[in-house]
């Protein structure tokens, strides 16, 4: 039951994570980063959602596969389990950075610094799911359940 | 288990998803064309073509009969733009539902008008009548009238009027020519004006009433003042634009003192365009009509009878003026939030795109600062310029789309929250009083580019047709 719990916490965190990503007023993604101009264009060019929905593809996907696939007691200690957090958060503002330059220029705007600071944000936001999703879902795994804190 | 998890993983994506607003085909539609500037008829008519093929999902936006309800169109538009980045505005009223307008032109015919259209000269009088009724739909009624001592039907066709080389000489004969009597023709337009139409009176706007022998120019002048007057505070709900053009003149010139000589060079001559109030908005902004109110060849012009009207702005967020640091709230009103001042100079500036076409002002009293009020705890100063190509990137192109000024305010950011008013006085241009003049009797000084009596006749209409104080009103917040 306790680890039900776990999981449900962690899918009401993540979906608030992608609500406060589309709403207008309070953005989760304007908080620590804002340039107007750039701003306003991502949220008209409804890139918010797409964002957050990749940074929690691949935050999830990436603590599904450690706890899931890979799932082996070679690979159960903590820095293996920190090796996978450094993957995700490394791909998601990856992968997003793609996403954000492929619309910018598919709609002639230019706006590459902005992307780069931006994208720092995704390092911490897909960090953060990351470890999220791991107390979500590590209980079933067969091999590491303990990973990265034994409970 | 497994499976448990991961049913319930896909669930809550599928929930946040779904919790991201439902944007229908029709919504992203909307926006896509917003945000992209694709304002065209070819767009609208793609998005008509969603809602008639998913009647169930958009029957609000069909009539009874089933095709789209082109007002309800415009609101869902409207809506979805209002919530972009700046709001933005789609002025879709052109592509269906609404009637063209349609044009009665009263061609004044007295005996100083027919110089205008000498056969040697340069024929502005004419092709300015003639681009007016292009700049009409091709699907428009016009109508034609000869005016001096009282309204004549022009006995040809538009057509036949667009061609005619020689229109004095084909209308000799109507009317009395040799005076106008401004009352009687103010009157019967304003009266038979219907709604829907555009009432444009050509004319050189010289008061020049029957018997003025012996009588004194003061007498004249207060005359024509009380009689503009009196005519228009009749007419609530009207608006008025006089447009001045400049034209070639050859012939005999009559002054008010009944003593005609020969001129040979340049007069002013005047559009009176009177519309109801939302039939001149609608000529302001709708594009089917763009031409009529700013004609290239207008060298001045003025609309009466304005209330304070709501100005389209948005805050530029990139631009080469700005400095210190701020942050647009959204939603009602321009509100900067997060101020803060230039780190050198402890000054915030800030620039506003306007668009101040639809106060149909000329750009020497729009861009002049001396015109406006600004109210502010910390002093605020305004300069205002005209918006040019140039100034348009791929970065600010969805600020400057359809503006027409920036406006840019600079002060030193000391109090922690300010409130700058910016209002634009509503006063009679200047131009009236410089195309003005007293004199009429002979061809020296600015007899080239003046008319008697000018300032007494549009004085007496701006007396009674006085919409308010300011021309608009605009309020932003700043907060540290």
């Amino acid at each position: 039951m306790k680890h039900l719990v776990y999981l449900i916490i962690g899918i009401a965190i993540t979906v608030l994570f992608f609500i406060l990503s589309c709403t207008d007023g309070f953005n989760i993604w304007e908080q620590m980063f804002f340039n107007q101009g750039y701003n306003d264009k991502m949220f008209n060019l409804n890139m918010y959602p797409v964002i957050a929905a990749i940074t929690i593809l691949v935050a999830w996907g990436g603590a599904a596969i450690y706890y899931y696939a890979i799932n082996s007691v070679k690979f159960d200690r903590w820095y293996h389990w920190l090796a996978v957090m450094g993957v995700v958060a490394v791909l998601a503002p990856v992968v997003c950075y793609i996403y954000n330059d492929t619309v910018f220029a598919n709609n002639g705007l230019m706006y590459i610094g902005e992307s780069i600071q931006f994208e720092m944000q995704t390092v911490l936001f897909a960090a953060l799911l990351y470890i999220v999703a791991s107390y979500s879902m590590r209980w079933w795994s067969s091999n590491c359940r303990h990973t990265p804190l034994p409970q | 288990m497994r499976q448990i998890s991961a049913l319930l993983m896909a669930c809550a994506l599928m929930v946040g998803l779904l919790s991201c607003g439902g944007h229908g085909k029709l919504d992203k539609a909307v926006r896509a064309a917003l945000v992209s500037g694709d304002t065209t008829k070819v767009m609208y008519d793609s998005l008509c073509t969603i809602v008639t093929e998913n009647p169930g999902k958009y029957g609000n936006l069909l009539t009874s009969e089933g095709k789209v309800d082109h007002k309800k169109m415009a609101e869902f538009i409207k809506d979805i733009g209002s919530h972009l980045r700046p709001p933005m505005l789609w002025d879709t009223r052109a592509y269906g539902g609404v009637e063209d307008l349609s044009l009665t032109v009263y061609f004044e015919r007295s005996g100083s008008m027919v110089p205008y259209d000498s056969r040697g000269d340069g024929g502005q009088l004419k092709k300015a009548v003639n681009d007016l009724i292009n700049h009409f739909p091709a699907g428009s009624k016009v109508e034609i009238n000869i005016v001096n001592d009282g309204i004549y039907p022009y006995q040809h066709t538009v057509d036949e009027f667009l061609k005619d080389r020689d229109i004095y000489q084909s209308t000799a004969g109507i009317g009395d020519a040799s005076y106008t009597d401004f009352q009687l023709i103010f009157n019967k337009i304003l009266e038979a004006q219907r709604p829907g139409n555009v009432s444009v009176l050509v004319s050189d706007l010289i008061y020049s009433p029957q018997d003025t022998h012996g009588v004194s120019l003061d007498k004249i002048f207060n005359e024509e003042n009380s009689l503009a007057t009196r005519v228009f505070a009749k007419y609530k709900g009207k608006s008025v634009v006089v447009q001045q053009f400049l034209g070639d003149y050859s012939g005999k010139y009559y002054p008010y003192n009944g003593v005609p000589f020969d001129y040979h060079g340049k007069r002013p001559f005047y559009l009176v365009i009177i519309a109801d109030n939302d039939v001149m908005d609608q000529l302001a902004q709708d594009k089917r009509y763009s031409g009529v109110l700013d004609a290239p060849a207008v060298r001045y012009s003025y609309r009466f009878n304005q209330g304070e009207s709501e100005i389209p702005c948005r805050v530029l967020p990139e631009w080469k003026d700005n400095a210190g640091r701020f942050r647009v709230k959204h939603g009602d009103g321009i509100v900067l939030a997060k101020c803060d001042g230039d780190r050198q100079t402890g000054k915030l500036c800030f620039s506003i795109a306007a668009n101040l076409g639809g106060l149909l002002k000329d750009d020497a009293l729009l861009t002049n600062p001396a015109n406006y009020d600004v109210k502010s705890i910390d002093g605020y100063t305004l300069t205002v310029q005209p918006i040019e190509q140039s100034m348009f990137t791929a970065n600010n192109k969805e600020y400057l789309e359809g503006m027409t000024h920036v406006l840019t305010l600079v002060g030193d950011l000391k109090s922690p929250r300010d409130e700058i008013h910016i209002t634009l006085r509503n006063e009679l241009p200047d131009w009236v009083r410089q195309s003005s003049s007293s004199n009429d009797t002979n061809t020296g000084g600015s007899f080239a580019s003046t008319t008697l009596g000018l300032e007494q006749l549009l004085g007496g209409m701006f007396d009674a047709m006085r919409g308010g104080n300011n021309f608009f009103d605009l309020t932003i917040q700043l907060q540290k």
